[in-house]
């Protein structure tokens, strides 16, 4: 049984091994960023005879006098705005207001009527120039802000976390109205009376409203709420004593011991999690010296230390714990230039490996970083930081816990418990953004941790 | 037996579309659970980020060395606010204000409010050691300028001065500024005055990251039921409640 467990361990961190390839599978991050916002006007479904779009497709005209109310110039951005983010906007500036003024800015859905005011027809929401007020379906519009003219830029936006539709003139909010539109829609500007002429801003150059401020005022909301909630006291204390017990990283942890009973108040931990504790108390100091033996680059040193002191976990060296190893000292040697001594090392140790699924990726990669003068600057390079050390590292690490005879449940030998709880974080805000169609900003620790200080 | 699992997974399922919540299984949320990317490099710099801004120097160079993290601070600043802390948490409150002036004299200038506490907790020293010629003196010369500035140090000083006029301190109504949360809640204020003035951010993100989870659970359960972490400190996964 306990076999069984600790090759799923292996396994588990031989996926780990390739997170730093670029060539590994999809990442949930990168999803977000995949999707592709609008850069131009869409001039293949635009009301073509009514309007004239420039050459570089960022501005429009209205060249000929208007009979009635379907013979408005309209065109779409040429892909929708994008949904997995907090808030997606654009601009338009009037360089003329011909002469009615009969602008408008706004979202509609694919499909839309293109001979039509964004917001006269069901599904459309516009924002109009000529008399400030906001159309949503309805034959009547809403009041909603000021009129607009030559020589004024507006905005038009939505808001995902509200689900909201805002606008904005020179700059300032003008004002916010509900979506209620689930699917994709299309930025769209509008003219409508002879001369009127408008440029549109996908975000080429920089907004006249501060956008970035905008969305720190819409994150700091949600914030302000989260912040209300009241957590047990010194749990942070214990997740981060128990994340330093886990990965075996003793003398902070006896550093942090210290300071905590010298804390005023001193801290004290609630003993109750103690089952997990004792746990990952197991061969504490073995952990440590193997970790700093893998952290330096030493592997002979650290199979020497772990056939004295755990022959078991080196036994079968067809294991992924000896891949691992046996792949760390190969790059070990790559790196140092001892490119004859790596390459009879691969051949004895690693050649096995080469057929069996799920490891033939490493071992590929690593022997890729015989082929290049700079490894480092290769796709492959990713092999020679710090990060794949500590990969090895992590594995050694679970390996020696699992082998806690009063263990009864192999995950928590997996992941500390901070990695749970982060895990358990990201997942619900991906579940529940996917039950709201997708919309909105997903939480990605690697964002939140290097957004850096404002 | 397998066609009683049946029958009950269908009335789960009957019941979770009466009740419009999705419901999704241990199997697919761990699924889900094992999809997500977390770097050990990301954990490492929570940690070291938790060390530093709640001040564990030792801790912190150690970790740095075990770890290879790089601190987000300089840590020898480090010692330096701590001390202030300490300082304030044992009641040297004259001690700490000079520390405060030596590392950056500008901090107490550019915030009244957290210079008034300071003042404040020195009355409430003095006052608590039996110090009542030098207590009154002090509210007089120091404290009283600042109350006549502002209506709200005003009421503070009141309030502190109050305690003058009882025996036994464990009665009075304002007794609670003997304690020692006072003491704490003004080194707290001074922790986090320093922190800004060093362009850091006063607060470690660990435990807003904690309050997030409890949160996004919070705002799913609205829309499904799903395995949750109820009690964080075990961090364990326990089935949706049927």
């Amino acid at each position: 049984m306990l076999n069984d467990n600790s090759q799923d361990l292996a396994t588990h961190f031989l996926k780990l091994s390739r997170l730093g390839s670029t060539r590994s599978a999809m990442d949930v991050d990168d999803d977000d960023d995949r999707e592709e916002p609008p850069t131009e006007l869409n001039t293949i479904n635009s009301s073509g005879g009514f309007l004239l779009v420039s050459p570089d497709k960022l501005s429009v005209k209205y060249p000929t006098v208007h009979m009635h109310g379907h013979d408005v110039g309209v065109v779409q951005g040429n892909r929708p705005a994008p949904v997995k983010r907090l808030v997606y906007y654009f601009e338009i500036h009037v360089k003329s207001a011909g002469v009615k003024g009969q602008i408008a800015i706004g979202f509609t859905c694919e499909g839309f009527k293109m001979r039509r005011q964004p917001g006269w027809e069901q599904n459309s929401y516009g924002y109009h120039g000529d008399d400030g007020l906001l159309y949503r379906g309805q034959p009547k519009g809403e009041a909603f802000g000021p009129t607009y003219t030559s020589g004024d830029t507006v905005g038009g936006g939505i808001n995902y976390a509200t689900q909201e539709f805002f606008f904005t003139k020179n700059g300032a909010v003008v004002g916010t109205t509900r979506k209620d539109v689930k699917g994709r829609l299309y930025p769209t500007v509008a003219v409508h009376s002879q001369n009127e002429e408008v440029t549109v801003n996908f975000g080429a150059d920089p907004f006249c409203f501060d956008l970035k401020a905008y969305e720190a005022q819409e994150r700091m909301k949600q914030q302000v709420a989260i912040e209300k909630i009241s957590l047990p006291p010194n749990l942070s204390y214990g997740v981060v004593r128990s994340y330093l017990l886990h990965y075996g990283y003793e003398d902070t942890l006896n550093s942090f011991d210290l300071a905590g009973k010298s804390n005023v108040p001193p801290i004290s931990l609630d003993q109750g999690s103690g089952s997990n504790e004792e746990g990952r108390m197991y061969a504490l100091s073995q952990r440590k010296v193997l970790r700093q033996l893998i952290r330096k680059g030493k592997i002979d040193a650290a199979l020497g230390k772990l056939g004295e002191w755990y022959p078991d976990i080196v036994q079968d060296d067809k294991s992924a714990t000896c891949f691992l190893l046996y792949c760390q000292k190969f790059i070990e040697l790559v790196r140092v230039g001892e490119l004859e001594e790596a390459v009879s090392y691969g051949r004895t140790k690693l050649a096995k490996f080469f057929e069996l699924p799920g490891f033939e990726e490493l071992v590929q990669d690593c022997v890729a970083l015989l082929a290049y003068e700079q490894p480092h600057k290769s796709v492959v390079g990713y092999l020679l930081e710090d990060s794949q050390r500590e990969v090895v590292a992590d594995t050694v690490n679970a390996m020696i816990l699992l082998r806690n005879p009063k263990v009864t449940d192999t995950q928590v030998c997996l992941r500390s418990d901070l990695e749970k709880l982060l895990r358990q974080l990201t997942a619900s805000c991906l579940m529940k953004r996917q039950l709201e169609g997708d919309q909105g900003e997903a939480f990605h620790l690697h964002r939140v941790l290097n957004s850096g200080d404002e | 037996m397998s066609l009683f699992c049946i029958v009950i997974r269908e009335l789960e399922e009957i019941e979770s579309m009466a009740s419009s919540k999705k419901v999704i299984t241990r199997e697919e949320w761990e699924r889900k659970l094992n999809d997500v990317k977390i770097r050990k490099e990301d954990m490492n710099k929570l940690v070291m980020n938790f060390l530093v801004t709640e001040g564990y120097v030792d801790a912190a160079e150690k970790f740095r060395m075990e770890s290879g993290t790089e601190p987000d601070i300089d840590l020898a600043t480090i010692t330096d606010r701590m001390a202030v802390k300490k300082a304030v948490q044992c009641g040297n409150v004259e001690d700490a204000i000079e520390k405060v002036n030596d590392l950056n004299p500008e901090i107490l200038d550019t915030n009244p409010q957290l210079f008034f506490h300071l003042q404040q907790q020195r009355l409430i020293e003095l006052i608590r050691n039996g110090k009542v010629d030098e207590a009154l003196e002090f509210a007089q010369e120091e404290l009283a300028p600042r109350g006549e500035e502002n209506q709200s140090f005003l009421e503070e000083l009141e309030k502190t001065v109050a305690l003058l006029a009882f025996e036994d301190f464990s009665n009075c109504p304002v007794g609670e500024l003997l304690d020692i949360s006072q003491r704490l809640k003004t080194a707290s204020e001074v922790n986090a005055a320093i922190l800004t003035s060093q362009s850091h951010e006063k607060d470690p993100k660990l435990p807003s990251l904690l309050k997030m989870l409890i949160w996004a659970q919070n705002q799913l359960d609205d829309k499904a039921a799903y395995p949750r972490i109820n009690d964080l400190s075990t961090a364990r996964l326990e089935d949706p409640a049927v």
